[in-house]
């Protein structure tokens, strides 16, 4: 599930887990989830909501949408099903976004060698 | 910092990726094998018929064997699109060239699910994969021989009768 945050969760219980200019995401331990802090919100997701957000994203065709010469506004919605949260982007905010979505599955997945190299072999 | 993803899933976004495509290629497999079972039928090949049958519903239960692995690995099934299915065929033999390319093409892309699983040292599908290469081997012998059918018996006179009669007897049961 996808919660909105109206004040920032205390960061103490936090990890970052990636960030940039324009926004982070955060990984919570204790609530087995990320807090991904873009567009001016903390948006909380836990794992099925985060792939789908990343799945969603990277489906948006940004190339086309550069070449695209019609009048219309770029703006895209980023709906997530089942989540009740919803982000209305501009074409540059989805390519920082993007950015932001691709360094986190990065680090996560480093996160995954790290555990399987270090601790899982040692325990 | 917790391992979250691997918590909630044994398997990689990759290798999942990967099984899902398969869950597709078997359905659509299936959905193939049906087409050619009811061209068959229409053209009085009653045993391939029947054969035909046989290997959609063989097929079907590849897909879910694939489907349950996903879930069971904490992934996320996806129930496949099947579209496009070729419905008629020019002849008799064209209909069993067909099958074999198929098989060929499910043996091609289940070595390559398995490659991606050595790179990840992911053995617990390589495991779990070594059933359907086993599985394979049986699929593609069968559809090789119903092939040869053709060569030995020859097209001519009662010779399409005849190769329809002995498909149904095709079998596999090599010990090794």
């Amino acid at each position: 599930m996808v919660t909105t945050l109206t004040t920032n969760p205390q960061i103490s219980t936090l990890s970052d887990v990636f960030s940039t200019q324009n926004g982070a995401v955060y990984q919570c331990d204790a609530e087995r989830c990320w807090y991904v802090d873009f567009a001016g919100k903390v948006a909380k997701f836990d794992y099925r909501c985060l792939l789908k957000l990343k799945k969603a994203v990277y489906n948006v065709d940004i190339e086309a949408k550069l070449l695209d010469s019609s009048k219309k506004p770029d703006i895209e919605i980023i709906f997530i099903c089942a989540c009740d949260h919803t982000y209305i982007l501009t074409l540059l905010q989805i390519i920082a976004l993007k950015e932001i979505l691709e360094g986190t599955f990065v680090m996560l997945q480093l996160n995954n060698i790290i555990q399987d190299r270090l601790y899982r072999v040692a325990l | 910092m917790k391992d979250l993803i691997r918590i909630k899933s044994l398997i990689s976004a990759e290798v999942e990726a990967l099984l899902n495509q398969q869950v597709k290629k078997e359905a659509t497999s299936s959905s193939i094998y049906l087409a050619m079972a009811s061209w068959c039928n229409r053209n009085g090949y009653d045993f391939s018929s029947d054969y035909f049958f046989k290997q959609a519903e063989e097929e079907r239960q590849h897909q879910l064997k694939f489907y349950k692995y996903i879930l069971d690995m904490g992934g996320n099934a996806i129930s496949p699109d099947v579209t496009g299915i070729k419905q008629e065929y020019n002849s008799f033999r064209e209909v069993f060239e067909e099958a074999l390319d198929q098989e060929i093409s499910v043996t091609q892309s289940i070595k390559n699910i398995y490659a991606r699983c050595l790179k990840e040292q992911d053995f617990v599908t390589n495991e779990f994969l070594n059933w359907f290469l086993k599985e394979q081997r049986e699929e593609e012998y069968k559809a090789r021989r119903a092939l040869e059918l053709f060569e030995v018996i020859g097209e001519e006179g009662t010779g399409r009768w005849q190769i329809d009669k002995h498909v149904g007897g095709i079998k596999y049961d090599s010990e090794a």
